[in-house]
């Protein structure tokens, strides 16, 4: 099989796992306009909780599920507790405040799980599916991987978009004063927002494990990747953020396969910057349209 | 009933209402007139709470409301349209009518509502399925009216409605508010500049300076005040 092919779908499989990466920190910057840097920290921690359970005997499936639903709950969480106190200090301030969640989940995972690496199961062989007689470098868990994550936006699409649960929380993002003489309870919309956003990210935590290993900080590179994929879609766009998780996942993997790993990092830079120069609002942001 | 009792509001050291109080009846319409700067909008802000005052209260049907949020004041029927045109402007015009009575829960009399809300704005009707961003700005002050009235609370706080608006779209407003003030007992805060045209809709009338009270009265006695007119509605 051709080297570009297996590339790409190697690409196709971690770029949809920067795209839920990049859907979560969308979700929240269009809510809140914060940036959640704790969003990887948090994915790394309930990624823990699953491989908790399953230690103690649980099934991959119920790991799989405690992931998602402590996602959803500590998002809450941090938005109630943390992040709602100063909900009408400069957005700055909230940055920073998730930038010091960050190092604190950093700091309590080795305390609460162990510092060393773990190893975490796939729910599905890695091993490359036999087609027409020809291992593909694609595998089951590969195909699980690409499921959940378009399964998932497929659910937060119709959500958003086809119900009135939905029309409530974009209307709070938008203009939340407006909102509120609506009759709009938006204290809840943007804690259900932060939750959902937190369960996407978890959803990346539980998918990447089993390719990248766990440790406290596995989490982080997923953060930057799907960092500049939300900005090469224009940080406002849901569907911006996606396309820039899969471009960044494209990317990655040809950089890496061509010119060597280690380039990589470098790699997701320079596509960054080469973007944002010649669009400085990134790929697909909203508000070129409403400027014309 | 809508009842304001010795309200005083300050943003800072700046004192924008002094013991402002008023009452509006249910089944009626009361016009607050005043010049640019003198504390209507303000005024129309702390009632649907987004503005706290330093002291007075606010009063729904004898029920303090003056500590509540927005959005449980909006919940118990007082539908307010903001000065200026103020659309969601990402979500469409549907979707912003439709936002009006969603706090209702009544599928059945919100499509009654939107109905409504697209015989009375023919050039929503024909944009539905548009962002509001692409309204013109008359266009957009019928979309924030029609999404109150597709709440069908029953008090409305409108402050400038007829900004931006033609003449004719104005009085067809006007006339369809009439309507709900008589059929349905809307009690109605209007908020005008022109104080001729409020003078002649409302039934009772107030004139606000430098945040006091300054006149009050029935609107046709306010309309026949020469020296008032003079000194403090330019007319
Ligand atoms: N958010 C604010 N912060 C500080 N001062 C404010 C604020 N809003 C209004 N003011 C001041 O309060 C006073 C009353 O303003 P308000 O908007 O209530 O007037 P208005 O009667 O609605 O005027 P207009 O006819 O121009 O709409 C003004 O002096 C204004 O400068
Ligand atoms: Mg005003």
């Amino acid at each position: 099989m051709s080297r570009f092919f297996v590339l790409t779908l190697n690409g196709l499989t971690q770029g949809a796992i920067y795209a839920a990466m990049a859907l979560a920190l969308v979700l929240i910057w269009r809510a809140t306009k914060v940036i959640n840097f704790a969003q990887g920290a948090m994915a790394m921690f309930t990624t823990y909780l699953a491989l908790f359970a399953i230690d103690h005997g649980a099934p991959y499936w119920l790991g799989f599920v405690i992931a998602l639903l402590s996602g959803l709950l500590l998002g809450a969480i941090v938005e109630r507790v943390i992040v709602r106190p100063v909900e009408s200090a400069p957005p700055l301030n909230v940055v920073i405040l998730t930038l010091g969640l960050l190092l604190f989940f950093e700091a309590i995972a080795p305390m609460a799980f162990g510092g060393q690496i773990r190893s975490f199961p796939p729910a599905f062989s890695i091993v490359g599916l036999h087609l027409g007689g020809s291992q593909v470098a694609f595998s089951p868990f590969d195909a699980f991987t690409l499921g959940s994550v378009v399964a998932v936006m497929i659910l937060l699409l119709v959500l958003f978009q086809k119900t009135n649960l939905g029309l409530r929380m974009r209307a709070s993002a938008f203009n939340p004063e407006v909102s509120r003489l609506l009759g709009i309870r938006v204290g809840r919309m943007l804690t259900l927002g932060w939750a959902l956003a937190s369960m996407v990210g978890a959803l990346a935590g539980v998918l990447i494990a089993p390719t990248f290993l766990l440790y406290p900080t596995f989490m982080d590179q997923v953060l930057v990747y799907g960092f500049t994929g939300a900005v090469l879609g224009g940080l406002d766009s849901a569907m911006g953020a996606v396309i820039g998780g899969l471009l960044m996942g494209f990317a990655l993997s040809y950089v890496g396969g061509y010119f060597g790993s280690d380039l990589e990092t470098v790699g997701a830079l320079v596509i960054l910057i080469a973007v944002l120069m010649v669009r400085p609002r990134g790929l697909f942001s909203l508000q070129r349209l409403r400027e014309v | 009933m809508l009842e304001v009792v010795d309200l005083t509001v300050a943003y800072g050291p700046v004192m924008a209402l002094h013991g402002v109080s008023l009452t509006v009846a249910d089944s009626s319409i009361t016009t607050v007139l005043g010049a640019n700067g003198a504390g209507k909008t303000t005024l129309v802000r702390t009632i649907s709470g987004l503005v706290r005052p330093r002291s007075g209260s606010v009063r729904l049907d004898g029920r303090d409301i003056t500590r509540l949020a927005p959005e449980e004041i909006a919940r118990l029927g007082v539908a307010h349209v903001p000065q200026g045109q103020a659309v969601l402007a990402e979500l469409t015009v549907d979707e912003n009518l439709r936002l009006g009575g969603l706090w209702r829960r009544d599928p059945n009399g919100q499509r009654r509502a939107l109905a409504e809300a697209y015989e009375l704005f023919p050039p929503l009707a024909s944009r539905r399925h548009l962002a509001a961003f692409s309204l013109s700005g008359g266009e957009r002050q019928m979309l924030t009216i029609g999404r109150a009235l597709v709440a069908r609370s029953q008090v409305l706080l409108l402050d400038e409605p007829s900004l931006g608006l033609a003449r004719l779209v104005l009085v067809q407003i006007m006339a369809r508010i009439k309507t709900l003030v008589l059929e349905r007992g809307l009690t109605v805060l209007l908020i005008e500049q022109n104080a001729k045209s409020a003078l002649s809709v409302a039934d009772q009338a107030m004139v606000l300076h430098l945040g006091k009270v300054v006149a009050q009265g029935a609107a046709h006695q306010l309309l026949t005040e020469e020296g008032l007119r003079h000194a403090y509605l330019g007319f």
